[in-house]
C-alpha cells in the first residue's frame, strides 16, 4: 500500500495521524484560488516544486495530479516488494483513477484552451487518463492500463477492476487506485453547489455545513492468493458492489436505494450477512444531503449499524482518491485490529440518531465496508477482510 | 467474448437509426461534426441543459432502451473527456467572475459519468454503472468491462458505448499540439498521406450486448490493448493476439483500419496490413469517423453492419482481398503514437 494525504506522506505516518485523531484539515492553504484564506482545505504540505525534487521528476508538464499518485504507486510498489521487471511483465495491470486529472493546472487549460498560438508546457496534460499515463510511461507498463472516473466513487471502481481482472484470469496481479489534486476547477465546481463547509466539515453531526476538498493520492498492490503465500499481506478482497442512484446529478435519493444496494451487491459478492461487517468506512462527506441518507441506508442494511466513521474529518474529501485512501484506512483497521476516532463529531442527526465511533480502540474485526458514492448517482461499496 | 444484439450510432455521417453509409459527408473548416438527430425523448429542457456530448451519449442510447422487454443489467460507457466543453465554459465563468458566485450547471455536466449517470436516471436503472476515461482505449476498456462482467453473470445483458465531442477548446489544444491539420477538402486529400495531422471528429456508438448468440446483429470475438512508441512492440503483440484469438486455420478476411492520414504513424497501420496472411481486403473507417479517441466504437458499429448484411460500402475500400464474404474482422487503432487496441468481430 502506498499513500499521501493531509495527515501524511507515507502509510505509517497516515495511521499515526488517524490512531492520534490529527484532522489534517487547515485554512490558509497554498492552493492557486481565492478561496485558499477563507474556506479549509485537506491540503498536502509538499510543493510541487518539493515532490518534482524527491521523486527525480524531470519531464516538463508534469502535474500535481501525476505527481501525487507516483509518490503513492512508489511507496505501494516498494511496499509489496515488486520489481521492475514485474511491473512491466504483462500480466500486470494498472488501473487508475481521477476526476480532476490534469486540468488541475486550471489557468494553463484554460490559456491553451484560447490561445491560437502560444501553448504551456501541460498541453499534453489535461486528459482525467495523464496521471496514470505518466505512471505507464515511467514504469514502461505492458498490460492492462486503465483510468475509470465515476465522480466521488472513481477508485473504489478502480479497486474493484482490479479486482476483477485478476478473478478473470487476465491478470495476475493489479496497482489499483486514484489521485486528485485541489484546484480551482473542482473549488468552484463544489462551491457553487453550496455543499463546501466554511468551517472544519463534521461528518454525521447534526450541524454539519458541507464538505471541505482535500487531495491526495493511495494505491494497492493487489495479487492472487496463491501468489501472495510467502509474502506480506495486509487483507483481502471480500466483496465489491456498484449500483446506480438513478435519482439526481448532484444529490442522493430519499432513501439511500443506490447506497443500499451497493452496499448490499458487496455483501453478496463476499458471501456475508450484513451482521459479520465489524466496521463502516463511510463515505461521510459531511454534507446535509450524504449523511443523512447514507445512515438511512445503513440502517435500511443493518437495522442496527455496526461501528461507523468517516475519515474525511482527518483528509477532507479527495474526490478521486477518496476510495482508494479509504480502502488503505480500513485496511489499516484490519491489520492493527483497531478502530480510529472520528472527528468533529458532537450530536446525531436528529433522523436516524448515529454516532460514529468516537475513541481509538483495539478490537477483533474480520470485516470493514467502505462506502463510495459520486455524483451521477454512481455508488460503490468495498468489503476488506482479515489476512 | 459476447453478441451484439442491436447497435445506434450518431456520427458525422447519416447513420442515426440507418443502414451504413453509402455517401460521404464532406469535411467542413477541417472537421468532420456529428449529425445530430432531433432527439426525441428527451425533454427539451432537459436537452437544453445537456452537453453535446451527453446529447450524442444519450440520444443514441434511447432508442436501443425504450423498446419493449429490453433493460440492460447497467451502463458501462468510454469516453476519454466527456463534457469538455462544459468544463471549459465553467472554466470561463471562474475567469470571467473572478471566482465569485458562479452557476453549477455546466460543472455538473462537465463530469464525464454525468453521460452513464444520467442514463441510469432516465432509465430507472439501478444497475452496474461506469464511464471508463482512458484516452482512447476508453472504449476499449469498456469492451473488456462487459466481457468480464458476461462471462460472471452469462444471462444478463449490457449498455455498452463510447462517445466524445468535439469542443472547440479541445480542438484548440490539439491543434497546438499537432494533432490536427488544416485544408482537407476531398476524401482524396484524407488519406493522401503527404501531411501531419488528422481530421477531428466525434460521434456515439451505442451497443446492447449478451452471451446469447440467437438474432444476433454480430460477435466480439476479442480485444487487446497496448501502450507503446515502438513498432517492433506494436507488430508483435499483434502476432500474439492473433495466434491467441484467431480460431486455427482461419484469417482475417477483412480489417477495418484506424488509418488517419497523419504521415508519423502510417507505418503501424502499414506494419498491419502487411502482418495479415491471406489476401484480405482493407478497409478504413476514419473519413466516416474523423479522428477521435472513442471513434473506435463507431468502427465497431460499421463493422457490425458488414458482418450482418454482407455488404461494405465502396468508399471504405482501400484495397479489395480475394475473399468475398465477411467473416473474420479485424478492427486496429492507433492513437497519439501511443495507445493500440485490437479488436476481432465475426459473423453470427
Amino acid at each position: 500500500m502506498g499513500i499521501i494525504s493531509a495527515i501524511g506522506n507515507t502509510v505509517a505516518e497516515n495511521r499515526i495521524a488517524l490512531l492520534e485523531g490529527r484532522c489534517g484539515i487547515v485554512y490558509q492553504s497554498q492552493i492557486p484560488s481565492k478561496y485558499a484564506d477563507s474556506l479549509p482545505f485537506g491540503e498536502i504540505k509538499l510543493s510541487d516544486e518539493a515532490l518534482k525534487t524527491k521523486l527525480d521528476v524531470t519531464e516538463p508538464g508534469t502535474t500535481r495530479t501525476s505527481l501525487l499518485a507516483l509518490h503513492a504507486f512508489n511507496e505501494a510498489v516498494q511496499n509489496s516488494g515488486l520489481s521492475d521487471h514485474t511491473l512491466w511483465q504483462s500480466d500486470t495491470a494498472l488501473i487508475g483513477a481521477s476526476t480532476v486529472g490534469g486540468m488541475c493546472r486550471t489557468d494553463e487549460l484554460f490559456a491553451d484552451a484560447n490561445s491560437p498560438e502560444a501553448a504551456t508546457e501541460y498541453l499534453g496534460s489535461y486528459d482525467y487518463a495523464s496521471p496514470i499515463l505518466y505512471l505507464q510511461k515511467r514504469y514502461d507498463m505492458q498490460g492492462i492500463i486503465n483510468t475509470i472516473n465515476t465522480a466521488c466513487s472513481s477508485s473504489a471502481n478502480a479497486i474493484m477492476m482490479g479486482a476483477r481482472l485478476i478473478k478473470s484470469g487476465l491478470a495476475k496481479r493489479a496497482i489499483v487506485g486514484g489521485a486528485d489534486s485541489l484546484a480551482k476547477f473542482t473549488i468552484n465546481g463544489f462551491n457553487a453547489l453550496h455543499i463546501l463547509s466554511p468551517e472544519i466539515c463534521t461528518p454525521f453531526d447534526a450541524g454539519r455545513r458541507g464538505l471541505n476538498l482535500g487531495e491526495g493520492a493511495a494505491f494497492l498492490v493487489l495479487e492472487r492468493e496463491e501468489d501472495a503465500l510467502h509474502k506480506k499481506i495486509y487483507a483481502s478482497i471480500a466483496g465489491y458492489g456498484n449500483s446506480s442512484d438513478s435519482y439526481h446529478a448532484s444529490s442522493l435519493s430519499d432513501n439511500g436505494e443506490g447506497p443500499f444496494l451497493a452496499m448490499q451487491s458487496a455483501l453478496e459478492t463476499a458471501s456475508l450477512l450484513p451482521a459479520a461487517i465489524d466496521f463502516i468506512n463511510a463515505h461521510g462527506t459531511g454534507t446535509e444531503n450524504n449523511d443523512l441518507v447514507e445512515s438511512i441506508a445503513m440502517q435500511r442494511l443493518f437495522q442496527q449499524p455496526p461501528p461507523f466513521a468517516s475519515t474525511k474529518g482527518n483528509t477532507g474529501h479527495t474526490l478521486g482518491a477518496a476510495g482508494a485512501i479509504e480502502a488503505v484506512f480500513s485496511i489499516l483497521n484490519l491489520h492493527g485490529q483497531e478502530l480510529f476516532p472520528a472527528l468533529q463529531f458532537k450530536n446525531t442527526i436528529p433522523e436516524t440518531g448515529l454516532q460514529p465511533q468516537n475513541s481509538y480502540q483495539q478490537t477483533a474485526i474480520e470485516h470493514v465496508m467502505s462506502n463510495s458514492f459520486g455524483f451521477g448517482g454512481n455508488c460503490t461499496s468495498l468489503i476488506f477482510s482479515k489476512a | 467474448m459476447f453478441y451484439i444484439h442491436q447497435n445506434t450510432c450518431i456520427s458525422p455521417q447519416q447513420t442515426f437509426l440507418q443502414n451504413l453509409p453509402q455517401t460521404v459527408q464532406p469535411v467542413q473548416e477541417d472537421q468532420l461534426r456529428a449529425i445530430e438527430p432531433g432527439y426525441e425523448g428527451i425533454p427539451p429542457g432537459v436537452l437544453r441543459r445537456m452537453g453535446k456530448a451527453s446529447r450524442m451519449g444519450i440520444g443514441a442510447a434511447l432508442p436501443l432502451l425504450k423498446q419493449e422487454g429490453i433493460k440492460p443489467d447497467g451502463f458501462i460507457l468510454g469516453t476519454a473527456n466527456g463534457g469538455m466543453e462544459d468544463a471549459i465554459k465553467f472554466l470561463k465563468q471562474i475567469v470571467e467572475y473572478d471566482e465569485g458566485v458562479l452557476t453549477p450547471g455546466n460543472f455538473v455536466q462537465s463530469t464525464p459519468n454525468a453521460i452513464a449517470g444520467q442514463l441510469g436516471l432516465f432509465s430507472k436503472n439501478t444497475g452496474y454503472n461506469i464511464t471508463h476515461v482512458h484516452g482512447a482505449l476508453s472504449f476499449e476498456n469498456a469492451v473488456l468491462d462487459a466481457d468480464m462482467l458476461l462471462n460472471e453473470f452469462p444471462a444478463k445483458n449490457y449498455l455498452l458505448g463510447g462517445v466524445d465531442e468535439i469542443s472547440s477548446f479541445n480542438y484548440n489544444i490539439d491543434c497546438l499540439a499537432g494533432w490536427y491539420r488544416k485544408n482537407v477538402h476531398t476524401e482524396a486529400d484524407f488519406y493522401a498521406g503527404n501531411s501531419e495531422g488528422a481530421v477531428a471528429g466525434e460521434g456515439a456508438a451505442m451497443f446492447l450486448v449478451g452471451k446469447n448468440p440467437a438474432g444476433a446483429v454480430a460477435q466480439v470475438k476479442a480485444v487487446s490493448m497496448l501502450h507503446s512508441s515502438d513498432p517492433d512492440t506494436v507488430s508483435q503483440h499483434m502476432a500474439t493476439f492473433l495466434h491467441k484469438y484467431l480460431p486455427p486455420g482461419e484469417t482475417i478476411d477483412t480489417l477495418l483500419s484506424g488509418e488517419n492520414g497523419d504521415t508519423r504513424f502510417a507505418r503501424y497501420y502499414k506494419d498491419c496490413e502487411a502482418a495479415l496472411n491471406g489476401d484480405p481486403t482493407i478497409l478504413r473507417f476514419k473519413h466516416l469517423s474523423g479522428e477521435y479517441a472513442t471513434a473506435t466504437a463507431t468502427a465497431v458499429w460499421l463493422a457490425a453492419g458488414m458482418l450482418q448484411t454482407q455488404r461494405v460500402p465502396q468508399h471504405m475500400i482501400k484495397k479489395a482481398g480475394t475473399i468475398s464474404a465477411c467473416k473474420n474482422l479485424l478492427i486496429y487503432n492507433q492513437h497519439k503514437n501511443l495507445q493500440h487496441s485490437w479488436m476481432l468481430l465475426s459473423a453470427v
